[in-house]
């Protein structure tokens, strides 16, 4: 078990620090999101004077929490791109030839995207800050907000990792990116739920991401009405076991039907 | 799990057999045994099965019939133990070039159960085997072909394993870092490691296996030392010249019993060809016996037969681009 879990963790570590050279996924996974905050936060923020609109001491803390999500989405897409990547050019045969459960070279891979996706959100949460956001949740609240946007990301990351695994196509990977946005935008990542309209409010209630994104919101601006902590986090862990589940499934296949 | 006898083959293979998708065999009824310590030469041209039995045997794909077993386990039952016996270097140098030699030899180590000190001090020791020691920190995109073979191989040996796979270990190097590769390979053999080398290089195949294997179309079709291989389809040829062609026929007259003399070729007056299991070694008698007849010579020449020959004699054509390496 223990030798296991440091494979698990030079995989982790190899994963995350191969990703910081990659100027083409350091881009889309810290800069992207932020560019989205900046439009969002400057171009809609009258969206608060109207009528229903939580009140929010901060616009910008409102709009946060969906700047972390959205990062721990494209934490998982990459480490998706990234596992594809490590089998479209050999590098995950190396791995398959050694003597490790296979589970493991998995985990290997969901421990970078965790690693990436707190990096992202404490970087995330440090510019808004600087930018004028006021967080009014404790300190632990803040620390469980990055917390669950990691757990997302685990989610996106397996599912991404199966389709890998599945397909072994850097390009598949790559073309489901606007998928991503889909997800996002049907959660009330940048809005409240309540103002959606009514199609996309009952949309929103079978996405999963819409207990995460207002958990978040709600530890981040200390309003627990904005979100239940409790939901968010089984919903973030549903998705992240059953996505690890079948990153782990499709490998046993793929190694079944070599 | 089996418990492997010392005296176990380190590659055992029985009517191993893999079909991919639309009925393509690319190992077909394919039957060796690779003793422990030797340097094995699995020899054929692109597409003949080398790279599939490879992968079968390194347990990166499963075959669809027979048996095989490395360093006396299962590759399929019993694969981890056989991931624990060997080391493989892949054709398709599969290294990241993002990180750098020693992050690389650090992380193989790990996946071999290697942490902390002991990881660093294997991956130091290995880089200044391989003469990267320079270049450990640099990252491997920035290395040369013969560096990154060169890594490829000590990633191959962090664990110190019995068997090593070297999947065409030498394609498109220059000589110089072949060289480097094939001493460090007879290095390693001469450590006690065993070598299942796959090639398409004669030379290779040549000066490094102690045993060839020939494959084509998935099926071994020859088998044995060099020597022996060579020796099957042919003796050795001396292509003497001689500097008068009127002492031709001394000429032959003079080295008959050392061998069977070819016919005289009208178009060459002043060539005698001599063919005799001597080689060269025949080299000093003939010019001896030449001299005693009075005959002057120009110049000796001898040819071998190579193992393109016995690949051309066992299945009628020639191996694609085969002769030396490049």
């Amino acid at each position: 078990m223990r030798r296991e879990a440091g494979v698990v963790v030079a995989l982790g570590r190899r994963a995350l620090s191969v990703q910081f050279r990659r100027a083409q996924l350091l881009m889309p996974t810290f800069v992207l999101p932020l560019m989205l905050l900046a439009v969002i936060a400057s171009g809609t923020s009258a969206a608060q004077d109207l009528r229903g609109f939580p009140d929010v001491g901060s616009y910008l803390a409102f709009v946060v929490p969906g700047t972390l999500i959205q990062g721990a989405l494209l934490a998982g897409l990459t480490s998706g791109i990234a596992f594809a990547g490590d089998i479209e050019f050999g590098f995950f045969d190396r791995l398959l030839a050694a003597p490790v459960r296979r589970s493991s070279l998995i985990l290997g891979r969901q421990a970078g995207t965790i690693g990436l996706s707190l990096l992202q959100s404490v970087f995330f949460l440090g510019v808004a800050a600087l930018a004028g956001a006021h967080f009014e949740g404790s300190p632990l609240a803040l620390l469980a907000a990055v917390g669950l946007a990691a757990i997302t990301a685990v989610g996106l990351g397996g599912v991404a990792s199966a389709i890998a695994i599945r397909t072994g196509s850097l390009s598949l990977l790559q073309s489901i990116f606007p998928f991503m946005f889909v997800l996002l935008f049907t959660a009330p990542a940048f809005f409240p739920r309540d103002l959606l309209a009514p199609a996309l409010h009952d949309v929103a209630a079978y996405n999963p991401l819409t207990y995460v994104v207002e958990a978040v919101r709600g530890l981040l601006t200390g309003d627990a009405s904005a979100g239940g902590a409790g939901a968010g986090l089984a919903a973030a862990v549903g998705m992240a076991v059953a996505a690890t589940a079948l990153a782990t499934f499709a490998l046993r296949e793929r190694l079944r039907t070599l | 799990m089996s418990v492997p006898s010392p005296s176990s083959p380190a590659v055992e293979v029985s009517g191993l057999v893999r079909e991919f998708k639309g009925g393509i065999r690319a190992v077909d009824g394919l039957d060796l045994a690779v003793a422990a310590g030797e340097i094995y030469g699995f020899l054929g041209p692109n597409g003949a099965g080398k790279t599939t039995c490879v992968r079968i045997l390194t347990t990166l794909l499963r075959p669809t019939a027979g048996v095989a077993r490395v360093a006396g386990h299962d590759v399929v039952a019993e694969a981890d133990a056989v991931r624990r016996a060997i080391g493989v270097a892949l054709q398709e140098a599969a290294i990241d070039p993002l990180m750098s030699g020693r992050e690389l030899l650090r992380m193989q180590g790990a996946l071999h159960g290697l942490r902390g000190a002991a990881a660093r001090e294997r991956a130091g020791e290995l880089l200044e085997r391989v003469g990267l020691t320079q270049a450990g920190d640099r990252r491997v995109g920035g290395y040369s072909g013969g560096m990154r073979r060169r890594l490829d191989l000590a990633l191959a040996l962090v664990h110190r394993p019995r068997v090593l796979f070297l999947d065409e270990p030498t394609t498109g190097l220059d000589p110089t870092s072949r060289g480097a590769l094939w001493r460090e390979v007879r290095s390693l053999n001469d450590e006690g490691t065993t070598v299942f080398l796959t090639t398409q290089y004669l030379e290779e195949a040549e000066q490094l296996a102690d045993r060839v294997g020939i494959i084509a179309s998935g099926r071994l079709v020859a088998e044995g030392a060099p020597d022996v291989l060579k020796a099957r389809v042919g003796e050795p040829t001396l292509h003497v010249e001689l500097a008068d062609p009127a002492s031709a026929d001394r000429a032959r007259t003079a080295l008959a019993h050392l061998g069977s003399v070819q016919a005289p070729d009208p178009a060459a007056p002043t060539k005698v060809e001599l063919r005799t299991a001597g080689g060269k070694a025949a080299i000093a008698p003939v010019i001896r016996a030449l001299d005693e007849h009075g005959v002057v010579v120009e110049s000796v020449e001898v040819e071998s037969p190579t193992l393109d020959d016995v690949f051309a004699a066992v299945t009628g054509s020639h191996l694609e681009g085969a002769g030396a390496a490049p």
